[in-house]
This record gives structure tokens, C-alpha cells and sequence, in this order.
């Protein structure tokens, strides 16, 4: 059905959350990712799984993460990712902006709230 | 961070890394999308689903791969180029599996758009690109004096003269008078189309010589008879002196002077007259030596004889010059009344202009375009329901990549990829056929002696114009069934996928629509090229007051072998002697001119003894000048009073024959023999009346007209035509004149020998092309209009094949399946006449003027058009309701 992008993420955020997992986790093939995404974000965000794999492409294309074949947990042929020193600066980059717009966003919220009350 | 025009700069690079390798990189993503959906299902059975639900269940975590694979694409390659491509290779396939529909929508197509493409090079060669060769041609205008009647007639020398010398917004301005030249040594001549000219003829067409130079200097002066140079064309150039520099200096025998060539025009110049290719031009000031008439005919202002041609000076509209020219023109008719009271002059376009071909194909060229126009609205239509007819049939395609993720936008695409595809497949065959009809322009002219017609053009703007026309029908013909593929339910169609169903009801309505409007065109064209047809046997069966069965004519060109007067009198009695003793010749005459000539012929200004015209009365009277025998030939009554004889000589008193209407306008109170007319400065004196006869067209009205002895008044350069009778086959008589005057003399060749009742068929010539093309045209568009319908008719009686099998086993008869089908055919055709035939109204009323003696709604036309077309479609309808009566029930049912 044409309608299951209804759980896509918010635009950008996966590529963050890719980043910052990376970071953390250090190299992760394509299920490994959405695995962890999945543990972190319990049941609070419906992933299209499918959808990271464009966002590990975009993340190539722009030189923050880098790609090499390898062999998995499971002894199969796997593609693993790791955060480059791009990525790094870039992962610092956007978490600091996620977090200015997000403080900016819960504030309004706030606002929202206190009028209510 | 990164700036963002650096990481689109990355994106790009990537994109082209990816375009260079995109199938592998396919391949890579698919396996690793695999991979993890295996995973996936490999997790979910772990926790305790079965092996389908855990796939199906990985497969709803992961999402849609196709849809992924095409972002992908969309990341890693230029995703329209690629698109395309991969359409054009898809459109090939599909166009390639259905040969028979590829193959009706071709060769359709060709036919509309090979019809436009034809009529648009015609248009294009006579009326949009006149003057081919010349600089800013759109500066260059025609200038036409007008008689009192407000009739256009040729300008005089003098005229010519004040116009040039007094003009401000006029830059400059030539005269182009086109004449046939013999050019040539003693052994033989050939006839070459010219066109005499001012000096600086060729800087108001802005042409630069290809070598050698052009008039200058004392050559522009109006001395005449002083300047004996003369200008070749590139192809005069290319097949007399092999486009060797040599031939600057040359000396070219011209109506038996020699002249020397000074320049060659450049490759692609024809001279100014549209249509027409000319090879050489020679100063107008040699006229008189040109023709052997010494030096008066430039120097007599009534002699009106010269087309001119003028540049509007930079910043002059035509307005602006026609309005200084009036006022020239104005000051003349009081300057010089005796022979320019009351007339004036104009300015027109040169596609407008009457002298030349343009003038005679305007009209019929505007008809036929509209007409192809039809013709390719009509296509369009049957292009749309063929197409239409196919997105029905392939809705379950569409409908299963829909499902599979594919944008409406991208079937559209789709679509109109395959249509765009047809349309270039029908155009290149089309202009096929345009080339092949390329030089058919001729067959369009009068059989009338004329310079040879350039060759159709197939330039630029003709193959701009065919690829604008294949882009607007697929645009035309693809929208609907675009739209249609848009608004396919999924989920609707593919629950129908058992059954072939009726198509959306929508669909159906398009496509009656289309078949109804191609009916009325149908029948809109078929009332036109009725009425054409009709009007010209109208005009066919008039009759011309004279014989023209048995009868051949030849004419001759005097004046470019540089006769005198009298050596042309030898001449003609010579001849005369000669034909008389051919076997079976009844009779042979000789005038200067053929009746019905498309071509005004000449006239006098006359005085009438007795008669006193009213104060704007044109006075300005046809006439020809005729040899004894004339009328007896041509099997004209003479009423009363004598024919002409021999002894009606320039040294005998002039004398005149009337005709009955010239005796009824002028002479009503009886006494016309021994009356007296002045014309030419001497009195003639009435010696016979003979009955009326058309003089220049079939069509027009009964007009005062007159006769005068060849021998009394012939000029040289004035025509000479020869009149035979026979007993015996009309070509044979041909034959013999050219063999005689060829024995005669060699330096003046017979031509345009033909017979006379075929140059008649050629004055018809206009009436002629729009009967005889529209009714291809109509043709063209009935048949197509049938196939649209039969087509139509065809599917639903497929469709509704089960329908009929369960109406039949219920009990219905063969016959109610059959008048059921007949009747949808028949509501089609019946709302289609109806709006065709109201569309013939209204263009009737347009048309209505170019019709003779018959109304523009004649009812014998219109019925039968209506009921042609009914019986047609009833026939359509039958073939295919035929097959439903048919129907065996139980195949039928068991058909899905």
C-alpha cells in the first residue's frame, strides 16, 4: 500500500540518529542500525527500515560515513559503515542544532501550556 | 558544517559516479535490502511466528523496495535521463508487440501530417517566403497603380519615374517586368524566362552578386536602349559556362543583340516574383531594342505595362508610405489628367500583391489549409480513441504499478512518451510524403505558358512546422487517455482482474465524444468538397459563346526574334498558307490573343460617336485583334454587317467588329454599321456586330467588348496565337504547327501548343484545385472518420460480448442484439451529422463567395452528405454487430 510513510521519520533526523549510533556503537552493518534504533526508541517511533538504507546512501554521498564489505555476526558477506572525521564534526554540528531547536520547540510548547492552564 | 552548495556539489558528483555504473550499484542495494530483510524474518520467527507471517511481517517493517530502489536511483543517477530512456526502450517494445495498432496510428498520422506538411510548403514557397534570396524581404512591398474603377493595373515607365524620384519613405525602387527572351546564336534559341529591371533592382532586394557585379554606374540611368549588359543565375551560370569566373564578359545573344554578362546572382536567388525561378535580368531601359519597338513605350504614360517593386525606408511603416504615395499619386492625376485623372495608387504586401501566382493561389491555398486542418483534427481523434481504446486494455498494467509504487506522474510520462514516439514515426513518414508531393505545386497552375516553379521547399521553417504539428497532435491525441491512465482505482481495477468488464463509464464518454465530433467533421468536409465540386461543373457547364472542340492553338513569341512589323505580317500569312494545305485543316486564323486567358488581356480607351459617358464611366474596353476568319473558326455568330478580309490593312481605313453588348450599351438606338469609334488617335469605322462570348473567365458577366484587324494595329510585341480547325485528331494539328513554323522559321518557336478546349479546362484551374483536392481531403477524412467509428462500435461489441450471451440464453433474439448495437452506431452518426451539418452552415457563409451560381446550403448537397454518412455508419455498425448476433451463449459465459 502507497500510505506506510505515515512512521517516516522526521526529515534529517534519521541521518542524525544514524550518526550519532555510529558514533557510539562503531561499525555497524544496515540491520545492526535499525536494531539499535529500534531498542533505543522502543515503541515510540515506527521505522520504515527499508528507508535507512537511502539515509546510509545520502550520509556516503556527503562523505560522513564510509562503507566497507565484511563479515557479519552471523558469518554472512555484509556491508559495515563507520562514522568518518567529517561525520564526526558533522554529528557535533547537528546535535548541537537538534538541541537549540528542540529547546526552542519544548519552550513554545510551554507557552502553549501556561496560556491553557 | 558543511556548506550547502558543497554538499549538493557532492550530491552531483555522486549522481555522476552513479549514472557511469548504475547497474551494479543496482544489484548491490537490492542484495543488501535482502540481507536484512531476511534478517528481519529470521527475528521474527525466533520470537515464535511462522515462516510466513515473519516474512510478510519483515516485509511491512522494511517497507516498499521498489519504491526504495527508485530514491535510490533518484540519489544516485540523473533519474529523468535515465527515465527516459528506459521509456523510449519500453515504448519501443510495446509499439513493436502491437504491430497493428503501430501501424493503423502511423500511417494515419502520415496522412494528416503529410497533407499539412504538403499544403504548409506551398503556402510557404508562394506566400511566406516570396521573395527566397533577398535581404529583409518583409521591408520589400509591391506598388500598384489603380485604375478610376479602383481596379489594379500595371504602372507606366513615366509613372515609375515620378513615384522613384518624389517618394520619401520609399528607400528605393525598381521596376521587375517578367518577359520570355530568346537567347541564343543562328543554329538555335532557347527561351529564357527574365525579368527586365531598374538599375537598382538588386539593392532593393538586397542580393550581392556570387561573382562579377551588377548594374552601376550609367546602367541605372533611364537612357535607353544604351546599356546591353545583362545578370545570369546561378543555375543559368552552372549549366551554360560551368560556373567558371569566364563568364564575366561574356557576350549572350539576346533577341539577337548581343549583350554582355557583367554578374552572376547568388545560388538560391530566383528573381522577385514568388514561385517563380528566372534567369535572366536585363536593364528595363532596353526595352524598345528588347521588343523592336524604338523608345515610345517607355515614354508614353498610358502605356501601363511594369510591375514595380520598392524598399520601405528604415522607420517607414507601409501605412505611412501608402499614405505619401496616395498623395503623389493624387498630384499626378491633376498633373498629368489627359491620361491619369482619377487614378491612384497602392502599396501591398508582396503575398497580396495581384501580379504573379500568389494572387490565383491565395484563395485556394487558405481553403485547403483549413481544409487539411480537418483532416488532421480528424486524425488527432482517431489517434485519441485508438489510444483510449489501448489504456482500457492495459489498465491492469497500469494498475499493477501503481500498486508497485509508480506516480501517476510517471504513467503519464509513460504515455506520452509512446504517443510523442507515434507522432515522430507518422511525421517522418509524413514528410515523406510531403517530399514526394514536393514539386505537385505545378499541378495546382494553369496549363499557361510561365517560368519554371522553384522546387517545393523543404527548408527549416517546413520541417519546424512538421515537428510543432507531431508535438500538438500527440499533445491532442494523448491527453485523454493521459488523464485516463490518472484516474485509474487501483483497487477497483484489480478486484475486477477476473473479469474484462466495461471500462469506466468516463472513458466512455470521451471516446463517444471524439467519435461524434469526427463524424461532423467528417461531414463538415464532405458538404465542403460537395458544394466545390458542384460549383465547378456548374461553372464547367457554362458555355464560353464559342466552339472549342476540334480546335488546337500554338502561340508565338515575335518579339524575341526581333521582328519588325512587316516581317511579322510575312510571318503570319506565311504560316497561314502553310497550315491551310495540312490535311484535314478546315480552317486557320490568327489573333493576338486567346479568349479565357487567365491573364486580363488588353484594352483601349474609347470614344463612341453618339455616345457621351457619364462622368466616371470607364471607357477602357477590351478588345482583340484578329485575322479574317476568326469568327467563322471559333464558330461565333455574325449578326450583321461583314467579317474582316485581307484587304483590312494598315493602308486601308481602320476598321472595327462589336460585339452585341457593346451595340446595347453604346449604340441602342440602332445605325451600329458605318458608325464611327475613336481609339489608337484614328477613327474605325462599325462593319459587323457578332454574338457575345466570354473573354476572360467562364464566371464573369457579359461585358461590352470589340474586334480590330491584326493587320491594322499589330505590334510585335503584343502575343500572336494561331487558330486551326481539324477534321482529323486535334494532336495531329499540334503536330503540325510545330513542325511548319519550325520550317518557317527556326528562330520563333512555336509554344504552348495545345488544345483549345484543354486551355479552357486551365482557366478553370482555380475552381479546378479546390473540387479535385477537397475532395481528397474529404475523402481522407471520411474513411477515417468510418474506421473511428467502426472501431468504436468493434470494442463495446467485445466488451459487452458476455452481456449479449446472457441477454440471448435469456431468450432475446439475434435481431434485438443486432438493432442494439445498430442503434449505438446510428445515435453517433446521427448526433454527428447534426453538428457537421451546423458547422457547414456557418461555413458556408464564409465560403459562400467562392461558389458559382448555387447557394452555399445547397440542400442536394447537404442531404446527401447527411445520408452518406448515416449509411456509412450503419454499415460500420453492422460489421461488428454482425459478430454479437452471433454470439454462442455458452462460449460467451465461459469467455472470462
Amino acid at each position: 500500500m502507497m500510505d506506510t510513510k505515515k512512521s517516516e521519520v522526521l526529515q534529517g533526523t534519521l541521518d542524525l540518529m544514524i550518526l550519532k549510533t555510529l558514533h557510539a556503537l562503531g561499525p555497524l552493518h544496515g540491520f545492526g542500525i535499525a536494531r539499535r534504533i529500534e531498542q533505543v526508541s522502543r515503541d515510540v517511533l515506527q521505522l520504515n527500515e527499508g528507508t535507512v538504507y537511502t539515509s546510509l546512501l545520502r550520509l556516503q554521498q556527503q562523505g560522513w560515513i564510509a562503507a566497507a564489505w565484511g563479515t557479519s555476526e552471523h558469518n554472512r558477506k555484509a556491508k559495515f559503515y563507520s562514522i568518518t572525521k567529517r561525520g564526526e564534526k558533522q554529528l557535533q554540528v547537528e546535535a548541537e542544532n537538534w538541541e537549540r531547536i528542540a529547546d526552542v520547540i519544548s519552550r513554545v510548547l510551554k507557552l502553549e501550556a501556561e496560556r491553557e492552564s | 558544517m558543511s556548506t550547502r552548495r558543497e554538499s549538493r556539489l557532492r550530491a552531483f558528483a555522486a549522481k555522476v559516479r552513479g549514472f557511469l555504473c548504475g547497474r551494479r550499484r543496482d544489484g548491490e542495494f537490492d542484495d543488501e535490502m535482502q540481507e536484512h530483510l531476511q534478517l528481519l524474518a529470521e527475528k521474527f520467527a525466533a520470537q515464535g511466528m511462522s515462516r510466513e507471517d515473519a516474512t510478510a511481517a519483515a516485509r511491512r517493517q522494511f517497507g516498499n523496495t521498489t519504491l526504495l530502489q527508485e530514491d535510490r536511483r533518484g540519489l544516485q543517477t540523473f533519474s529523468s535521463v535515465e527515465a527516459l530512456w528506459r521509456d523510449l526502450r519500453f515504448g519501443l517494445r510495446t509499439l513493436r508487440k502491437n504491430p497493428g495498432f503501430t501501424a493503423i496510428a502511423v500511417l494515419t498520422l502520415a496522412l494528416g501530417i503529410g497533407a499539412n506538411t504538403t499544403i504548409f510548403s506551398w503556402i510557404h514557397s508562394v506566400l511566406l517566403n516570396s521573395l527566397p534570396g533577398a535581404g529583409q524581404p518583409e521591408r520589400v512591398v509591391e506598388l500598384e497603380s489603380l485604375a478610376t474603377s479602383g481596379e489594379w493595373v500595371p504602372t507606366s515607365y513615366l509613372d515609375f519615374r515620378d513615384f522613384r524620384d518624389h517618394l520619401k519613405l520609399v528607400e528605393s525602387m525598381s521596376v521587375a517586368q517578367p518577359m520570355a527572351l530568346a537567347v541564343g546564336n543562328d543554329v538555335g534559341v532557347e527561351r529564357v524566362w527574365s525579368e527586365t529591371v531598374s538599375g537598382n533592382f538588386f539593392d532593393v532586394l538586397r542580393v550581392k552578386p556570387e561573382i562579377g557585379r551588377f548594374f552601376s554606374g550609367v546602367e541605372r540611368d533611364d537612357a535607353q536602349n544604351a546599356h546591353a549588359v545583362a545578370v545570369i543565375s546561378h543555375s543559368f551560370w552552372h549549366s551554360h559556362y560551368n560556373e567558371s569566373a569566364s563568364a564575366i564578359g561574356a557576350i549572350l545573344r539576346v533577341n539577337r543583340t548581343p549583350y554582355t554578362v557583367i554578374g552572376v546572382a547568388p545560388n538560391g536567388f530566383h528573381g522577385s516574383m514568388a514561385g517563380l525561378s528566372f534567369d535572366l535580368w536585363v536593364p528595363a531601359t532596353m526595352y524598345g531594342q528588347l521588343t523592336s519597338t524604338g523608345t515610345w513605350m517607355l515614354k508614353d504614360r498610358k502605356n501601363r505595362m511594369f510591375r514595380v517593386l520598392a524598399r520601405l525606408a528604415p522607420g517607414a511603416t507601409v501605412e505611412q508610405a501608402r499614405s505619401e504615395l496616395a498623395s503623389v499619386a493624387g498630384f499626378m492625376a491633376k498633373a498629368d489628367a489627359d491620361t491619369n485623372q482619377g487614378m491612384s495608387a497602392t502599396l501591398l504586401p508582396v503575398w497580396k500583391a495581384h501580379y504573379g501566382i500568389q494572387g490565383s493561389l491565395l484563395a485556394p491555398l487558405t481553403i485547403l489549409f483549413g481544409a487539411s486542418g480537418v483532416v488532421l483534427l480528424i486524425v488527432c481523434a482517431n489517434i485519441a480513441n485508438l489510444l483510449l481504446v489501448r489504456s482500457a486494455d492495459r489498465r491492469k498494467e497500469f494498475s499493477i504499478r501503481v500498486a508497485l509504487g509508480a506516480s501517476p506522474m510517471r504513467l503519464v510520462r509513460q504515455l506520452s512518451t509512446e504517443v510523442l514516439m507515434l507522432a515522430t514515426l507518422g511525421s517522418v513518414a509524413g514528410l515523406l510524403i510531403a517530399g514526394w508531393l514536393g514539386g505537385s505545386l505545378r499541378w495546382l497552375l494553369p496549363l499557361t505558358e510561365a517560368p519554371q516553379l522553384q522546387s517545393g521547399a523543404q527548408g527549416g521553417s517546413v520541417l519546424v512546422f512538421t515537428a510543432g504539428l507531431a508535438v500538438a497532435v500527440a499533445a491532442l491525441a494523448g491527453i485523454g487517455s493521459a488523464l485516463h491512465a490518472t484516474r485509474n482505482n487501483v483497487s477497483e481495477t484489480l478486484k475486477e482482474s477476473g473479469r474484462s468488464g466495461t471500462s469506466g463509464t468516463q472513458s466512455n464518454r470521451l471516446r463517444s465524444l471524439l467519435v461524434t465530433s469526427e463524424v461532423a467533421l467528417a461531414v463538415t468536409a464532405l458538404i465542403g468538397a460537395g458544394l466545390f465540386v458542384k460549383s465547378f461543373y456548374r461553372v464547367k457547364s457554362i458555355q464560353p459563346g464559342f466552339e472549342p472542340n476540334q480546335v488546337a492553338i500554338a502561340k508565338f513569341n515575335l518579339s524575341a526574334a526581333n521582328v519588325d512589323a512587316q516581317q511579322a505580317d510575312a510571318f503570319c500569312r506565311q504560316l497561314r498558307e502553310r497550315l491551310e494545305r495540312q490535311p484535314g485543316v478546315t480552317a486557320v486564323t490568327y489573333a493576338d490573343y486567346v479568349p479565357l486567358s487567365l491573364g486580363e488581356g488588353s484594352w483601349e480607351d474609347l470614344q463612341v460617336e453618339g455616345y457621351v459617358p457619364g462622368p466616371s464611366e470607364n471607357m477602357k474596353i477590351y478588345r482583340n485583334l484578329v485575322a479574317p476568319g476568326y469568327f467563322e473558326l471559333m464558330k461565333i455568330p455574325l449578326i450583321e454587317g461583314r467579317d474582316f478580309t485581307m484587304q483590312d490593312d494598315s493602308s486601308h481605313p481602320p476598321v472595327m467588329i462589336v460585339t452585341t453588348e457593346f451595340v446595347r450599351r453604346f449604340i441602342p438606338h440602332g445605325g451600329v454599321l458605318n458608325r464611327r469609334v475613336f481609339g489608337w488617335g484614328q477613327w474605325f469605322t462599325i462593319v459587323g456586330v457578332v454574338q457575345d462570348s466570354k473573354i476572360h473567365r467562364l464566371t464573369e458577366n457579359t461585358r461590352p467588348y470589340f474586334y480590330v484587324p491584326i493587320r491594322q494595329i499589330y505590334r510585335p510585341e503584343m502575343g500572336l496565337a494561331f487558330y486551326l480547325r481539324t477534321l482529323g485528331s486535334v494532336s495531329e494539328a499540334m503536330q503540325s504547327i510545330r513542325r511548319e513554323s519550325q520550317g518557317l522559321d527556326a528562330m520563333v518557336p512555336a509554344t504552348g501548343v495545345m488544345p483549345l478546349n484543354e486551355w479552357i479546362a486551365g482557366s478553370l484551374f482555380g475552381q479546378r484545385i479546390a473540387a479535385s483536392l477537397l475532395s481528397v481531403l474529404a475523402a481522407i477524412a471520411f474513411v477515417l472518420a468510418s474506421i473511428g467509428l467502426y472501431g468504436m462500435v468493434a470494442y463495446t461489441v467485445a466488451q459487452r460480448t458476455q452481456e449479449f450471451g446472457i441477454r440471448l440464453s435469456l431468450g432475446a433474439q439475434p435481431r434485438e442484439v443486432l438493432g442494439l448495437i445498430v442503434k449505438q452506431g446510428l445515435r453517433f452518426a446521427l448526433a454527428g451529422t447534426a453538428v457537421g451539418v451546423a458547422l457547414a452552415v456557418l461555413l458556408g457563409r464564409v465560403l459562400g463567395s467562392f461558389l458559382v451560381n448555387m447557394s452555399a446550403t445547397d440542400p442536394l448537397i447537404f442531404t446527401g452528405a447527411a445520408v452518406f454518412v448515416i449509411l456509412l455508419a450503419l454499415v460500420a455498425a453492422a460489421i461488428p454487430a454482425r459478430k454479437a448476433m452471433r454470439v454462442d451463449p455458452i462460449v460467451a459465459l465461459r469467455y472470462e
